[in-house]
């Protein structure tokens, strides 16, 4: 189903709230954006793809590490549109020459600071994949630059518009499901152990020093690129520091609480076993199973992955429970949301996903939101705080399993508390050149 | 009851022989499909893409007639993940899969499914965005089987006795990249030569001792299987690379040409199709196909289109058509025909989306993602199933293989199943069927 732009206008309205007070930066409506691309791989073009099919949005540049990545990326660019966007290896000489009003920055999580900051002060309106961060410093100085900008700056948490999430807020806080006590977050799949793969040379056109950036060089290994680095957590935060995000936003976006007081994680590689990197061969180090708990006030929310066994014994692999007083309540992916009621004689209330196909989202609801956002001024269904403050709830999961402890947060402050050593773990040195960045 | 006809020089490509034998040999097999029913010819199927390799079988009255309920299902076997097909010579049957980080070579009887020995070694699942497991298909050549891992164990086994002759890991021993999905062309015999798709343009390998006779430069390797043919009185090998299509001199490894060829991840996985001083190459993610010509110093493109993306099987060339899947598993993807002359689209059939297929005779078999084995007429103007069972559950993207009156096919998770399609098969279905 597509929705209507008055439908989609009235659901966005709903959450955005307007800016006051700011030039107008865009172009008139009918114009077309210039628009540039950091991080050229699969997602980035999928984005891209949204963007054209738009029709507000004229591609000038396109960045990536890898050479061959750019080759066939400007390729299908001049096949959809007929753009002929420059390439360019450093994301910032891309910003400095093509001046674009729109970036998207699709890189790999370690990458999203730097480029998402360096977007906003070169004046441009960013769309950024989830999650916003790394480390948690790394979001909030990328909410800090949007906050002090005049750019509109989107994350990629299609599920915030998703027609089927929608629905299934509304009828969670129209009580539908009573009293929440308890919401269970949980993404499950198959695997088993994991043995190392061998190193190799860094193939040709692809700058892995640029690759690894402010993250701590490695050896190259096919195993992280293309498209495995989600699991080495120089690079990103695992499935807690993907799917995760996602779930904890769904959470956020139903309770009123913004923020839990206190976050627990445990888990590990039980089943991949230890991680191996050295000079030969490397794995994964991302936990192929974890629990975190985050405890707000008026309920505990757990979150829970597994990178083996699958999740057959029950209905779903994937998703959140709400557990509420009159049933429980399961926001799904591609099965929609479905409603077990306490009172057995009450029947299940289900509604279908409705999802842009193959991979299942919802970019083209969340990229017109973000051109209205820009149009309108005023901000975004996906808000730079609305992904920062899922991705931080994330990134405290994975700070906890590390340490072994839990951390008391809060949140009105983004401070732990007592605890000196955590503290100092919401952020990582960066490797030369690159600098840490700040508000 | 099967007659077994020699049909022509089966080794020698046909775009070798002269026009007249050939054609010749056209109405001998058109002769014998019309007398399907009393005259059958079997054959065996001993490497991926079959004895002339080109997918096409030579084998006649198989029988496409099938009942409401299918056709007899011979019997069900477990072989491991993978997308390892399956080649049969002498009534056995090899392929692999891996299971708990090892993968298996397995020698099973072709009739009755029952295992005659199997060889394992430890290997990576390597499910990198699929279910992972062996990706190439075992090779046989005299008394031997030759099979290549995804991480580059290369190993001689005794065919009958599964014994090892010898083994080695090509990868290690010259330092060649692994491209990303690990290797997947299936080893070529060819002459005194086992040419396998590693490093930048192939590698060379003497069969009886392992022994590296020649090897390329360290670059991705693609992921089709080596295709040899004779092109100005000399033996040429071609392949897809990581970011080409190329052709080497079979004796020495020196490369003759390049048609640059990049796809997004680097992937070449459909053989290239070569019918005199033509080729046709094809890859998915958007890139499509083109018909290169040959000539001394290089090649032309004669015609490039995004209209036959060969994302991970290889098309079937017959009498001028180009049959097979174009687009991404689960993006959007059909069965199509395309003329090899022109490159212009003859038919789009949606029912399927992805697969792999092979001919026999004038007739494609075909096996769905979704395990949907299904016969039709290889027409040039529209797809005509004339018989269509589901035999398997789950993703299916191995290319399924006849032989000797039966239909083998295999799913990711390794459920392997015979189908009994002899002239003379039972009538009822479910025979041996393993519980």
């Amino acid at each position: 189903m597509k929705l209507t732009r008055r439908q989609f206008l009235s659901t966005s309205t709903a959450a955005g709230f307007a800016l006051t007070g700011l030039p107008l930066r865009a172009a008139a409506a009918t114009s077309q954006y210039r628009t540039a691309l950091i991080g050229s791989g699969w997602w980035g073009m999928n984005i891209l793809r949204e963007a054209l099919a738009a029709r507000r949005s004229r591609v000038v540049g396109l960045c990536d590490v890898s050479a061959d990545i750019l080759e066939t990326s400007a390729d299908e660019v001049r096949d959809l549109s007929g753009d002929s966007p420059k390439t360019y290896l450093d994301y910032r000489e891309l910003l400095e020459k093509e001046k674009p009003e729109i970036v998207i920055v699709a890189t790999p999580d370690h990458w999203h600071a730097l480029n998402t900051i360096a977007a906003i002060r070169s004046g441009a309106h960013v769309y950024v994949e989830k999650p916003t961060g790394h480390t948690v410093e790394e979001s909030r100085a990328m909410h800090a630059v949007a906050r002090h900008s005049e750019s509109v700056v989107q994350v990629g948490l299609h599920r915030r518009i998703g027609p089927h999430h929608v629905s299934g807020m509304k009828f969670l806080k129209d009580g539908r499901a009573g009293d929440i006590g308890m919401v269970r977050m949980f993404a499950h799949s198959s695997g088993g152990a994991e043995l190392p793969a061998p190193n190799s040379e860094v193939p040709e056109g692809l700058d892995w020093n640029m690759y690894c950036g402010p993250a701590p060089m490695r050896p190259f290994n096919s195993r992280i690129h293309p498209g495995g680095w989600r699991n080495f957590l120089d690079f990103a935060n695992g499935t807690l520091g993907d799917w995760g995000v996602h779930w904890l936003d769904q959470v956020l976006c139903w309770t009123d609480e913004k923020y839990p007081d206190r976050v627990y994680s445990t888990g590990g590689r039980p089943i991949r076993g230890e991680p191996v990197l050295n000079e030969r061969e490397q794995t994964t180090d991302a936990p192929d199973s974890q629990v975190a708990v985050y405890r707000f006030k008026s309920f505990t929310a757990t979150w829970e992955h597994r990178r083996f066994a699958g999740n057959n014994a029950e209905k779903t692999r994937i998703g959140c429970y709400f557990y509420g007083t009159k049933g429980t309540f399961h926001m799904g992916w591609r099965d929609g949301w479905t409603f077990y009621p306490s009172n057995e004689r009450e029947s299940v209330v289900h509604e279908a996903s409705q999802l842009q196909e193959p991979d299942g989202h919802n970019m083209q609801l969340l990229w017109n939101d973000f051109l209205t956002a820009i149009e309108k001024r005023k901000r975004p269904m996906a808000d730079i705080e609305v992904g920062h403050r899922a991705t931080t709830l994330s990134l405290l999961g994975m700070l906890s399993l590390k340490l072994g402890r839990s951390l008391n947060w809060d949140g009105a402050t983004e401070q732990i508390i007592g605890d000196p050593e955590a503290t100092a773990l919401l952020r990582r040195d960066y490797r030369a050149p690159w600098h840490y960045p700040t508000a | 009851m099967h007659v077994r006809l020699k049909i022509g020089p089966v080794l020698i490509p046909t775009f070798a022989m002269p026009r007249s034998i050939a054609f010749w040999m056209h109405f001998v097999r058109s002769a014998l499909i019309l007398l399907g029913t009393t005259v059958a010819s079997a054959e065996n199927w001993p490497c991926w893409r079959g004895p002339q390799h080109n997918g096409i079988s030579q084998e006649t009255g198989w029988n496409a007639s099938w009942p409401e309920a299918g056709p007899p299902i011979a019997w069900r076997a477990s072989v491991g993940i993978g997308f390892s097909s399956v080649v049969v010579s002498d009534n056995r049957l090899y392929t692999m899969g891996n299971e708990d980080n090892q993968d298996t070579v397995r020698c099973l009887d072709a009739t009755t499914g029952a295992t005659l020995w199997s060889h394992s070694y430890e290997a990576d699942l390597g499910d990198k965005f699929f279910e992972g497991g062996p990706t190439s298909t075992p090779t046989l050549h005299g008394d031997s089987v030759f099979t290549l891992s995804r991480w580059g164990h290369l190993t001689r086994l005794n065919r009958i006795t599964g014994q090892v002759r010898w083994s080695t890991n090509v990868a290690q021993e010259t330092g060649t990249r692994i491209p990303g999905w690990g290797f997947a062309g299936s080893p070529r015999i060819h002459d005194q030569k086992l040419l396998l798709n590693v490093g930048e343009s192939g590698m060379a390998i003497d069969p009886a001792t392992g022994s590296i006779l020649w090897k390329s430069a360290n670059r991705d390797a693609g992921y089709s299987t080596p295709v040899t043919f004779k092109l100005q009185d000399r033996w040429v090998m071609a392949l897809g690379s990581g970011k080409s299509f190329l052709a080497v001199d079979v004796e020495t490894g020196t490369e003759l040409w390049q048609q640059r060829w990049l796809t997004r991840y680097g992937v070449n996985s459909a053989d290239p199709i070569v019918a005199g001083n033509q080729m046709f190459i094809s890859s998915g993610y958007g890139k499509g196909a083109a018909l290169l010509e040959m000539n001394a110093s290089g090649v032309n493109v004669v015609w490039q289109n995004r209209d036959m993306r060969n994302q991970l099987n290889s098309c079937v060339l017959l009498d001028g058509h180009l049959f097979g899947f174009d687009g991404d598993a689960g993006v959007s993807s059909s069965l199509r025909c395309l003329s090899w002359k022109t490159g212009e689209v003859l038919w789009t059939d949606e029912s399927i989306a992805t697969g792999g297929l092979m001919a026999a005779g004038n007739r494609l078999i075909v096996l769905s993602d979704q395990g949907e084995l299904i016969v039709a007429e290889a027409s040039r103007e529209h797809f005509l199933p004339l018989a269509r069972a589901r035999v398997l559950q789950g993703k299916c993207w191995t290319t399924p293989t006849l032989a000797n009156g039966r239909i083998y096919c295999r799913n990711a998770v390794g459920d392997l199943v015979c189908v009994d399609v002899r002239p003379t098969a039972p009538a009822s279905s479910q025979v041996d069927q393993t519980p």
